[in-house]
């Protein structure tokens, strides 16, 4: 039972769920995914397992939040791709779609932010439940979660204000800068090195300058 | 060459890159120009005579881009916008150099002519090799390297000026295809326009206010319309898009043009590191304010015995003997009066508030400021201020004038409000400084003068405590440069001292004099205690001060050192108690901000909330006084 095979049942558990109340019946997902009544049955009870659906017998399957959550987040992917392939090198849809369906489960969290951010994602029928696509990244490390001492590129600036990030902006904190922490000041500012620039910049601040996923240990 | 003519240009440039300073080589006018971020909070205008033309330069406030909303940018773009401006000197470090492209870049796209001042070149050819000739080809502009410190290149810049040379720049950065998507689509609905259209349908997109007005409420609309599709679709707003394809134009210039070799580090780097960690910054920071007190208090009392003696020597009894001279009761006791008050005047000017300026110019230009910031901002963050808003404290130390103006570098009208209370409560300015420690502190006691700074600083933290609570709470942000820590130059200091003093000589002097026959006369026609009179309750009853104490006082209204040379013309030869001075200096320290502070100050918050300060001020320094005198007669 590969990783791919149990996500291509959250994602079709999600398509089918999304249009009929919550629940499908087991018979109804063996049918829409061409397969024997039989491996439905067992995968989704291996799924109930994991935490990732609710089965009850006689009534049907539905998506928990976690596994609503990591559905969700495949079928983010898969449209991701399918919008690079269609759109910037002009593969055909149904062959795009084809192959998103492969890559959807290779694809890291991080390379998928970073791709939707440049390509941008249209929201259209098939992706009308993906809310805000790009704005998964709530994991990557921050200016303020990083330690003192960490060097880092700059991947995303996200904050509540907009003038907050306008500010950033101006005095260089742009994605793809590198920069580092060079001391912070107890729960108060901290103090980055940025360019050429010495920049002391307050919690609040730093708290919308992401850095690269991978960042986070000091070097 | 165009002779005979007016042209215009504007320094701009980020924060604390040199602009006050090459102006002063450029123009010859000496403004005050200091080691932090905001210096310059309003623009400075001079002439040029060169070449039989007229050069007019204008200093601006450092902005780090266009596109940020805040009023020093406005300032910055309404002056690039204004068609009399002939170009632009874009003022650029040499030591930090891809920043100050990027705002290179953002004139260049107005179609704006330029030529760029490369700032501080003595150092930066110490530590890398500059293709400049590739800088310019590049960039399209003339690019000059200048020190502002040693006055290389001042000539230069000066004739490609007045010789039309700095240009219109074709250069763009390469945006993103998105972006030049969107950029088509604003620039395809503008009409004409005074700048490029095509920078301006960039500045649009990047949602710069300032730049919006020049458009229609539909265009502006349908420019919203776009930056939020460009949001939705791709999740960033477009502002960032385009400030990173900027600064990567900017970083790609930087790697072909500069070649870094590998260098040490520099002492000051490795001293600037301690004042910002904290477990070695705050000791160091007590230690620089002990420094300060000590030098003031033995400084300035040392200095003030050998004013008086100077004093003594070239004046001596010249006046006086003048006033019996001319006979009558009149003259000779305005002379001796004015004699009383000179000293007193000079005793004070001299040594205190010269000295503090002194070392108020070190302070500044040292670039240790901002690192107190760093450390205060937790502490700040309780009276509602970021670590930014000590720097309008200290420069009140000096004078509330500039104080009030440089609380401009606070974002949020809240901030600015409680700033500019707490620098007319609690923050003596220099002329308050000299009394507390050259009146007070010499006849009562320098821990009677300690005291009362200790008091002040307590109602400041009040204030501030009170006022966070009862505003409506706004968020604010610290974010600031850190300078190169560097070793101050005496010239600057000097010259910094002198502008900030020379009017206690100007004005304090004459207003002195006539200040002097006005309160002669009045006691010569036995007019002064009908006035001083009604409100003796408080200066008799509350304060237990004399009741001509009052005249004393308002004349400080006018110019806080007023106050204490007046109230020495007012005793004619008698001196107050230990005791008296003690109260005096507390309440001249609190009450009531100087004309020239309640003018700049209600133009820069309001006359309502000026009112409502200047009022407090006064009950503070009642209520103050009056435990001061009731306080010392239980001991």
């Amino acid at each position: 039972m590969t990783t791919g095979n149990r996500e291509d049942y959250l994602i079709n558990i999600l398509r089918l769920t999304d249009s009929k109340g919550g629940v499908v019946r087991t018979s109804e997902l063996a049918a829409f995914m061409d397969v024997a009544p039989a491996s439905v049955t067992e995968m989704v009870r291996a799924l109930s397992e994991a935490g990732l659906v609710d089965y009850q017998k006689y009534k049907g399957v539905s998506l928990t939040d976690a596994g609503r959550e990591y559905a969700m987040n495949i079928r983010r992917k898969h449209h991701i791709v399918e919008r690079f392939l269609t759109d910037v090198l002009d593969v055909d849809h149904d062959e795009a779609h084809e192959e998103a369906c492969r890559i959807e489960h290779s694809m890291s969290d991080n390379t998928a932010n970073k791709f939707c951010r440049i390509i941008g994602t249209r929201q259209d029928h098939d992706c009308a439940t993906c809310g805000d696509p790009c704005n998964r990244d709530e994991d990557c490390p921050t200016l303020e979660t990083v330690e003192p001492g960490t060097k880092a590129r700059i991947s995303h600036l996200r904050g509540d204000s907009a003038s907050n990030v306008k500010k950033l902006l101006s005095m260089g904190f742009v994605p793809g800068r590198e920069v580092s922490v060079v001391s912070r000041i107890g729960n108060g500012p901290c103090v980055l090195s940025l360019g050429e620039s010495t920049i002391a910049i307050d919690s609040e601040l730093a708290s919308a300058v992401y850095l690269d996923c991978d960042a986070g240990t000091a070097q | 060459m165009p002779s005979g003519r007016d042209i215009q240009v504007a320094l701009i440039g980020q924060p604390n890159v040199g602009k006050s300073s090459l102006f002063t080589r450029l123009t010859g006018v000496g403004v005050i120009s200091s080691n932090y971020p905001g210096t310059t909070v309003e623009f400075e205008e001079a002439t040029v005579l060169r070449g039989g033309g007229r050069l007019h330069v204008h200093d601006l406030p450092g902005t780090y881009s266009l596109s940020t909303n805040s009023a020093d940018e406005d300032v910055v773009i309404d002056m690039l916008l204004d068609s009399e401006n002939d170009a632009v000197v874009l003022v650029a470090d040499a030591m930090n150099l891809e920043s100050g492209l990027a705002l290179c870049i953002e004139v260049m796209e107005l179609g704006i002519p330029v030529v760029v001042a490369l700032n501080r070149i003595d150092v930066a050819v110490r530590h890398r090799q500059m293709d400049i000739d590739g800088l310019s080809r590049e960039l399209g502009v003339p690019v000059i390297p200048v020190s502002a410190k040693t006055g290389q290149g001042i000539e230069e810049l000066l004739d490609c000026l007045v010789e039309g040379g700095p240009r219109v720049s074709g250069y763009r950065p390469d945006y993103d295809d998105h972006i030049i998507e969107y950029a088509g689509m604003v620039e395809g609905m503008l009409r004409d326009t005074r700048v490029d259209p095509s920078g301006l349908s960039i500045k649009l997109l990047e949602g710069a206010g300032r730049f919006a007005e020049l458009i229609t409420p539909e265009e502006r609309e349908r420019v919203e319309a776009l930056r939020e599709e460009f949001l939705r679709i791709h999740g960033d707003s477009i502002d960032i898009h385009i400030a990173k394809d900027r600064f990567a134009a900017a970083s790609g210039i930087v790697d072909r043009c500069v070649t870094k070799t590998a260098r040490k580090r520099t002492r000051a780097e490795v001293i600037s590191d301690y004042t910002i960690t904290p477990s070695t910054g705050i000791p160091i920071l007590a230690l620089v304010i002990l420094g300060i007190l000590a030098v003031i208090i033995y400084g300035g009392s040392w200095i003030s015995g050998l004013v008086e003696e100077a004093y003594g020597l070239i004046v001596g009894d010249i006046l006086l003997d003048f006033g019996e001279s001319l006979g009558g009761d009149f003259w000779p006791a305005v002379m001796s009066g004015l004699n009383e008050s000179f000293i007193g005047i000079l005793t004070l000017v001299i040594p205190y508030i010269m000295v503090f300026y002194i070392i108020l110019g070190i302070l500044e230009d040292t670039g240790y400021l901002p690192r107190v910031v760093v450390l205060l901002d937790s502490l700040m963050h309780r009276f509602g201020l970021h670590g930014g808003g000590f720097i309008p404290l200290i420069v009140g130390l000096g004078c509330n004038v500039p104080a009030v103006l440089a609380t401009r570098s606070l974002s949020s009208r809240r901030e600015r409000l409680i700033a500019c209370c707490m620098i007319v409560l609690a923050v003596p300015c220099s002329a308050q400084i000299a009394i507390i420690f050259g009146a007070t502190g010499a006849e009562a006691g320098i821990q009677y003068a300690l005291l009362i700074m200790g008091v002040l600083l307590v109602i400041g933290m009040a204030a501030g405590l009170l006022l966070n609570r009862k505003l409506p709470s706004e968020p604010s942000s610290l974010a600031m440069e850190i300078p190169d820590l560097t070793v101050p130059q005496a010239k600057n200091v000097l010259f910094k001292m002198w502008s900030r003093t020379k009017d206690f000589f100007s004005i304090a002097v004459p207003l002195l004099i006539v200040g002097g026959v006005v309160i002669e006369l009045l006691i010569a026609y036995n007019l002064l205690d009908p006035i001083v009179q009604p409100l003796s309750f408080i200066t008799e009853g509350l304060l237990g001060l004399p009741a001509v104490a009052i005249v004393a006082l308002l004349m400080g209204i006018i110019r806080k050192e007023m106050a204490y040379a007046i109230l020495l013309v007012l005793l004619g030869g008698a001196t107050l108690t230990p005791d008296q001075f003690v109260v005096f200096g507390a309440v001249m320290a609190i009450y009531m901000p100087c004309l020239a502070t309640l003018a700049v100050m209600g133009r820069e918050i309001g006359w309502k909330d000026t009112a409502v300060v200047a009022l407090s001020s006064i009950v503070v320094a009642i209520l103050v006084g009056t435990a001061f005198n009731y306080g010392l007669r239980l001991f």
